[in-house]
């Protein structure tokens, strides 16, 4: 059976919780970079668009899918004296399991794509990533940290990538966004592990909390920047 | 070295020139802050007046351009482009 729950009971929610933050957060960067798109027509920004809308469909995906199991589809077992949770997919097994894919094919295309603003890619590579990342996405549904592991080494590319941009221009939001980047890639590293313990998926989440509000904070600072008054020019 | 500038960054001096002489400037004055041309300043002028981003006015024998609330909105549009473009590496 593909595993589709990694959360402890008493976490139920919580993680939906947070999701939903990493959901705004994501969606408030791209709906700015389409605004901006629309001004400059530059392709950095229409991928920079689409790699936010994409990370943001695939956590409206798993919001979706643990809604689901969480308040329908759950029943508890008690096995011998240990209580634990076992997932019955009934008619909401297609769903769940397809809802899986699709955030796990969105998480690694959005990040793929970001990452491709960066590091230019022929169309060639990109049909090959394409396909590594499908193969991934099959590979995970039965060893479930393949995707976390792919999660996290373009993360890990992505954050290298804003930090070198940091110490190129030192401006303080490319370090705040590099760091946030770097902390979700951490939390990638926790979500790995969830076999071991569920607790890791509790570190987890609450490292990516941390990760996402740091990306909030560093985009409200662009805008504060951007809105100050006192700047006599356009070009610094 | 900066590269070339695109359309939209010569709007953006355009508009933060004018901001820099409180709002409204005479048109020779701008073409030396934004370092333009002539012919390529006419165009943008009545472009930015055509968009309302700028308005046309005459005080006295002199020609002043003037920024509108418009116009004021887009250059803070602009600023925080520049930011995110800054941040993101862009």
């Amino acid at each position: 059976m593909v595993q589709v729950v990694f959360s402890p009971k008493w976490f139920w929610g919580k993680d939906i919780f947070i999701d939903s933050i990493a959901l705004l957060v994501l969606l408030c960067i791209a709906i700015f970079a389409t605004k901006y798109y629309r001004i400059k027509k530059s392709r950095n920004y229409l991928y920079l668009a689409l790699s936010f809308y994409l990370i943001a469909l695939s956590f409206f995906s798993k919001i979706l899918i643990n809604f689901t199991i969480y308040f329908q589809v759950l029943h508890t077992q008690m096995i011998g004296s240990i209580e634990y949770t076992q997932v019955i997919l009934k008619s909401s097994e297609i769903l769940a399991v397809s809802g899986l894919f699709f955030y796990r094919l969105f998480t690694l295309l959005g990040l793929f794509v970001l990452y491709s603003i960066y590091e230019k890619q022929s169309k060639a590579n990109i049909i090959l990533m394409i396909y590594f990342i499908i193969v991934s996405i099959f590979f995970s549904k039965e060893e479930y940290y393949i995707f976390y592991l792919t999660g996290f080494i373009l993360l890990g590319i992505i954050s290298n990538r804003y930090y070198q941009n940091y110490r190129k221009n030192k401006e303080s939001t490319s370090g705040m966004l590099a760091a946030s980047f770097s902390v979700i890639a951490l939390s990638q590293i926790f979500f790995m592990f969830v076999n071991f313990t569920k607790h890791f998926y509790v570190v987890g989440e609450a490292i990516q909390l941390i990760g996402y509000i740091g990306l909030l904070a560093a985009f409200v600072t662009v805008l504060k920047h951007g809105r100050e008054k006192n700047k006599n020019r356009y070009h610094r | 070295m900066e590269g070339k500038r695109t359309r939209i960054d010569i709007i953006g001096d355009m508009l933060s020139s004018i901001v820099g002489k409180g709002g409204q400037i005479k048109p020779t004055h701008l073409m030396y802050k934004s370092n333009m041309s002539h012919g390529q300043m006419k165009t943008y002028i009545d472009d930015l007046v055509g968009k309302e981003l700028i308005k046309k006015v005459k005080k006295g024998n002199y020609d002043y351009v003037i920024m509108t609330d418009k116009g004021h909105e887009f250059l803070q549009k602009l600023r925080e482009m520049k930011e995110f473009e800054k941040a993101f590496g862009l």
